[in-house]
């Protein structure tokens, strides 16, 4: 689904990216864990183009990147980052037909599925479909941003730490109505960048490890605990 | 009274088609300016020129000029466009610039295209700062079409450059306190808009 | 520097005025805001200094009343004025024909204001209705009686100064009996010649020496009811003045003709020459 083949990011003579070469499978959930500066993100916003790599290939559903239309890509892409992003004039229920809208989708069905969402988000449609993203706290902003990430059914979900500006109950809470939310997805790729170990381990059955721009360890997740490379060792015992 | 009505109505004609003239320009031209930082800083820098050239030189200059110029109330309000871009041209930008980076990149990811990013994102968030450039450009036109009396241009710069001849301070308070009212009014008017723009917009 | 030499300097400095002659301070020529004032003023100033008056020149001021209120208040020492505008809209006397009348009226009023009414330059500079001179022809105009042939639909424009003026439009409209459905535009008086000329507006009101009116085929109507009194071109001086530089200006009397001054006029309207070069080659009988 998607392939990096000898990817390199360049800014300014640092390689973000240095010769990565990765094989992502449909349907697989993983994890991207590094410290900051790593290239995670990076490694992320590959994928959607919104960094164009500076050699080598990304190769997504069989066509590369450069080839791709962006748009019509990007809408089958759901991307949540760390800021939920909201749109601050548009209410709720807006914010989440945002793609349906793209897709022209008719709008009972968009209706359905947005109150289907947030309930299973657990935030009551009723309660909060007409509000406006400065009547939300933190958590609950990112739950809707969620919610407008999956409604389209994508067959990609790109995540940037998407829980690390909450806090820890918040973020627990959120990991386990994210899981659950796409755990019946079962053709869904999911990409989800984080810091955290026990988040990757929660949510991804294969976690990936970038350093300096490289891949170090590419790991299922409950062969995680016992790896043997040092920077793991290290994630481990944090 | 009637002349001062007359000369009132002239007045609020020519500073409302001007400055409906220079948002028709000025929002297309920030935008501009906004998606191509070079060429828009050019841009930027020409308005700003112009809007440093005094009012009256700038209505001498156009006097003799074949298509726009004249005398009455088309060189009047050729001026005013050219003095009310700058304020309309900069909010815009300013108003773009200011959109939130994070949403910006969200609506990217989600697949908009640059114009649906623009029309159904920027533009909306940018709305407010647009309004209050639109504001400045209006009462800075009430005050600088004063002088469109001295072209032929009416309004009520006529009845200030009469009582200035005459020395008949009455006369030219009947001319520059409807003037300096009419500013006030669109001031608080126009304040008023800004105000529900940015409360539909979110950020009350 | 010590206390002695600081009260010295001091004392030295408030002596100065009183023995500081008129000769030392500079005579101030000011003029009205046309073309024919600014000449006028730059006759004056150019007569005084070649008599070794030394000169400051307020030239371009403004208007008729900007340049009494002026004169009144000392910020200028003489400029030239027009009788019948003196008596009607300074002195805001009912207007007359009788030349010596107005005349006296004129100087014995300026005198009570500690003004010199004098000299005389030689020409009358009246108002002019002017319309383009192929309307004139088609609707058979000669005189501002005719006017009334085409109130409903001519388009007035006039300086500031006319639109307002009791011996202007006001008064020219009730004793004429006219009744124009226009109002008049007002505009920088220089412009109202461009403006008729380019059709925007039908009627002007220029003046008689104006030196554009031929060359852009226009026509002065005739004042049939002598609605305007007489505009005699006279030197408007304060009392006071050294004697040296009040006999220079008082050598202007009667140098000046309607055709000469008109000459004058076109030189600069007309020609665009600079005013000091066309008043210096100036020889005056």
């Amino acid at each position: 689904m998607i392939e990096y083949r000898d990817v390199s990011v360049l800014r300014g003579g640092t390689a973000i990216l240095d010769r990565v070469t990765l094989r992502i499978g449909k349907g697989e959930r993983v994890a991207y864990l590094g410290r900051s500066g790593a290239g995670k993100t990076t490694a992320l916003k590959v994928i959607n183009g919104l960094i164009a790599p500076s050699s080598g290939d990304v190769v997504v559903d069989g066509t590369s990147i450069a080839q791709h239309a962006l748009p019509e890509l990007r809408r089958r892409i759901g991307y949540v980052l760390q800021q939920p992003a909201l749109f601050p004039h548009r209410n709720v229920l807006d914010n989440i037909a945002t793609v349906p809208r793209l897709l022209q989708w008719p709008e009972e069905r968009i209706r359905a599925e947005s109150e289907r969402l947030l309930e299973q988000l657990e935030l009551p449609p009723a309660t909060f479909g007409a509000r406006f993203p400065r009547m939300l706290s933190g958590g609950q902003q990112q739950r809707v941003a969620i919610a407008r990430a999956l409604i389209a059914h994508p067959e990609i979900v790109l995540c940037d730490e998407p829980f690390s500006a909450l806090d820890p109950l918040i973020r627990a809470e959120l990991q386990t109505l994210f899981r659950n939310a796409t755990r019946d997805r079962a053709a869904t790729t999911l990409v989800f960048v984080t810091h955290d170990v026990r988040e990757a381990l929660r949510i991804a059955e294969r976690v990936i490890v970038f350093d300096a721009g490289r891949v170090v360890a590419d790991t299922p997740a409950d062969a995680f605990m016992n790896h043997q490379h040092p920077l793991v060792r290290r994630f481990v015992e944090a | 009274m009637s002349e001062l009505l007359q000369l009132t109505g002239q007045h609020l004609l020519i500073v409302a088609i001007a400055v409906t003239i220079a948002i028709a320009a000025g929002v297309p031209l920030g935008t501009f300016a906004h998606r191509r930082r070079r060429l828009g800083g050019i841009a930027l820098r020409i308005t700003d020129v112009v809007q440093t050239i005094p009012s009256l030189a700038m209505f001498g200059f156009l006097i003799p000029l074949p298509l726009i110029g004249g005398i009455g109330a088309r060189p009047a309000i050729v001026a005013l466009v050219l003095y009310s871009l700058l304020p309309i041209v900069r909010s815009t930008l300013v108003g773009l610039d200011r959109v939130d980076a994070n949403v910006r990149e969200a609506a990217t990811a989600m697949g908009m295209t640059d114009r649906q990013l623009l029309w159904g994102v920027e533009l909306p968030l940018a709305t407010p700062a647009i309004v209050a450039g639109i504001r400045i450009a209006s009462v800075t036109a009430i005050g600088v079409a004063t002088i469109a009396a001295a072209v032929g241009g009416g309004g009520l710069g006529t009845l200030i450059f009469r009582g200035v001849s005459m020395v008949d301070t009455r006369l030219i308070l009947s001319g520059a306190l409807p003037a300096a009212l009419l500013a006030i009014a669109a001031d608080l008017v126009l304040t008023q808009v800004e105000r529900y723009f940015a409360r539909r917009r979110g950020e009350s | 520097m010590n206390r002695r030499t600081f009260c010295l300097l001091l004392s030295a400095l408030c002596l100065l005025p009183s023995s500081c002659h008129r000769e030392h301070r500079p005579i101030t020529v000011g003029s009205k805001n046309f073309t024919e004032s600014v000449i006028l003023g730059e006759l004056l100033a150019q007569k005084l200094e070649a008599a070794g008056c030394p000169v400051e020149r307020r030239l371009n001021m403004g208007g008729t009343f900007v340049c009494d209120t002026a004169i009144r208040a000392g910020s200028i020492d003489a400029y030239v004025e027009y009788s019948g505008t003196a008596l009607t809209a300074i002195l805001k006397q009912p207007s007359t024909s009788d030349r010596a009348r107005v005349d006296a009226l004129v100087r014995d009023a300026y005198a009570k204001r500690g003004l010199v009414w004098s000299p005389p330059l030689g020409f009358n500079n009246t108002f002019a209705m002017i319309v383009r001179r192929a309307d004139a022809q088609r609707h058979g105009m000669r005189t501002i009686s005719d006017l009334a042939k085409v109130a409903a639909t001519y388009r007035p424009g006039f300086g500031y100064e006319f639109t307002e003026r009791p011996d202007g439009w006001p008064g020219l409209q009730r004793a004429y009996g006219l009744q124009f459905a226009h109002a008049p535009r007002t505009m920088d008086l220089g412009l109202t010649y461009k403006a008729l000329a380019a059709g925007e507006v039908d009627l002007i009101a220029g003046n008689s020496t104006d030196g554009l009116i031929d060359s852009l085929g226009l026509i002065v109507l005739d004042d049939d009811k002598h609605f305007f009194p007489p505009y005699d071109a006279v030197v408007v001086q304060r009392t006071g003045l050294e004697s040296r530089c009040s006999s220079a200006l008082a050598s202007l009397r009667n140098t000046i003709d309607d055709a000469t001054m008109r000459r004058l006029n076109y030189e600069v309207d007309g020609k665009k020459r600079a005013v000091a070069d066309v008043v210096r080659e100036l020889k005056l009988r």
